[in-house]
């Protein structure tokens, strides 16, 4: 290994380190079970629910979506997916308050609304041009 | 069902090709979110080594505003990269392979360290900066910043041990197979050029549906920032009176300030004792830890006037302590530099209004380039030592 990569893996073993030591020594165990459940949790919801949630949507749209369809709709589900999962905490507003009308003051689920509806619109009209494009 | 292997997986998209090339983007947003981080946490240190400065003014509104926008445009990046290299979550560790196999399992150690806290910090970010707490136990602050430094630690260890390949990769045309799996011959349903390219557009969007809650010409872009930017005065509430549990005692009319130096009570202010001063008036933001600011017009007293009615030195540090009974940033230290600072007031109005009981009435601290927390409402003393 080069003396750069020693340095970097040697600094990011540093880093993480203090870290840990840091997660360590300024939590109790409560909280240290608490942060390693979610610790656990993010990676198997992405790598269990969110992975097999778009590879069953790959698989399903490559059977019922005729071809020229499949790239609109990979570009629709990267764009919508990725973007729907930012918004779920102002979508669900968890965090609002009723004695705090400035927090969470926006009409969010209209607007995931109109995003899902202007990714489907997107996606289908460019779905019919490409049709019409290999049937000619 | 049959566990899955990497060689199931045929997709010529799923390659160290696109992976590289979104790393790169994902590791400039991560480096971005530790370093504005830090500044954060240097922020709102009470005494830090050196002190923080109080120019520019709008320093901590920009540093905070990047810190929760480029961690938003990091969702998409994220998901698409773990998406590009999900077939190696199933690459089967050949147990008889001896040395190699500690070098294989520390390896995958730190990618599981990665992706662990990589998740942990976007998700309990986006979570905060909607005052979302679904946890119970552990504070969003410590943690938050202790991963930072686990998630930068493991990111550069994974640079490190994959440079080599990410050098060929990015050196190469994107649509080379140098690097990708045997099986990963089946042609996407879109060119990898096409799949960066909307990765891009994703972040892009992603920026510009949360920007607006810090850069106020994109307000109306910003359809999913947590907040419009209106409030009272223009300026929108983080902790109400009634959430703080000051509504009676903040519209008190027998409140007044105290003035402690050197634990002596030197003075008491009623509310006409302050307006009685003189006033003077500052644009100052409110940045929020929670990435979200406004500009307001406040008018108010000098805290150093305040002080030196009271007979105390210029230069010390002051504890500022709010009529709230609980909470974290009750009680906070506002450093010499800022109390020195004419720019720093005891804000009794708003954009020419009197202070809403939400937003500190009857008197709250505004100083330049400080985060909002430290921006104490409904104050009752101030405290120098002699």
């Amino acid at each position: 290994m080069s003396a750069v990569r020693w340095v970097l893996g040697g600094l990011g073993v540093l880093g993480g380190a203090y870290g840990a030591w840091l997660a360590l020594t300024r939590q109790d165990l409560l909280q240290l079970v608490e942060i390693a459940l979610w610790l656990g949790a993010g990676v198997a919801v992405h790598d269990a629910l969110v992975a097999g949630v778009v590879i069953g949507a790959s698989l399903l749209g490559r059977r019922v979506l005729p071809l020229p369809w499949h790239a609109p709709a990979t570009l629709g589900l990267v764009v919508w997916g990725s973007v729907s999962v930012m918004a779920v905490p102002v979508l669900g507003r968890f965090g609002a308050r009723a004695d705090n009308p400035t927090l969470l003051d926006r009409p969010y689920l209209a607007t995931w609304l109109v995003l899902t509806l202007l990714t489907l619109a997107a996606v289908a009209v460019a779905g019919l041009v490409r049709s019409r494009r290999a049937d000619a | 069902m049959r566990v899955p292997h990497p060689d199931h997986f045929t997709s010529q998209l799923r390659s160290p090709a696109v992976a590289a090339r979104v790393g790169v983007w994902l590791g400039i947003s991560f480096g971005t979110c530790f370093l504005t981080g830090l500044v954060s946490h240097w922020a709102q240190l009470p005494s830090p080594a050196i002190g923080f400065p109080t120019s520019p003014a709008w320093g901590y509104r920009f540093s905070q505003g990047l810190h929760v926008v480029t961690g938003c445009a990091a969702v998409p990046l994220l998901l698409v990269k773990l998406w590009a290299v999900y077939p190696r979550l199933f690459e089967r560790v050949d147990l008889g392979a001896g040395r190699r196999l500690v070098a294989v399992g520390l390896e995958r150690a730190s990618i599981a360290v990665l992706v662990a806290a990589s998740i942990f910090q976007l998700a309990t970010g986006l979570a905060n900066a909607s005052q979302w707490y679904p946890w119970r136990e552990f504070s969003f602050r410590t943690t938050h910043y202790a991963l930072a430094w686990v998630a930068i630690g493991a990111l550069l260890v994974h640079v490190a041990v994959r440079l080599p390949v990410i050098r060929t990769a990015l050196r190469a045309d994107v649509d080379d197979t140098t690097h990708d799996r045997e099986t990963a011959v089946e042609p996407g349903p879109v060119s990898r050029r096409t799949l960066l390219r909307t990765t891009w557009a994703a972040a892009g969007i992603a920026v510009l549906a949360t920007a607006g809650g810090t850069v106020p010409w994109l307000r109306r872009v910003s359809v999913l920032a947590v907040r419009t930017g209106e409030g009272p005065g223009g300026v929108p509430i983080n902790k109400t009176a009634a959430a703080a549990g000051v509504t009676t005692t903040a519209a008190d009319p027998g409140w007044a300030l105290e003035v402690v130096v050197g634990g002596d009570v030197r003075t008491r202010l009623g509310l006409a004792d302050l307006r009685a001063l003189p006033q003077h008036t500052v644009d100052l933001p409110i940045a929020c830890v929670e990435g979200w600011s406004a500009q307001g017009r406040w008018t108010g007293v000098r805290i150093s006037d305040v002080l030196a009615t009271a007979g105390a030195s210029g230069g010390r540090d002051v504890l500022v302590t709010s009529l709230q009974q609980s909470g974290a940033f009750r009680r906070t230290v506002l450093p010499g530099a800022f109390a020195d600072d004419d720019r720093t007031l005891l804000a009794l109005d708003l954009a020419g209004e009197p202070l809403s009981l939400d937003h500190g009435h009857p008197c709250r601290l505004i100083a330049p380039n400080r985060p909002g927390v430290l921006q104490t409402k409904w104050l009752s003393s101030l405290e120098v030592s002699a």
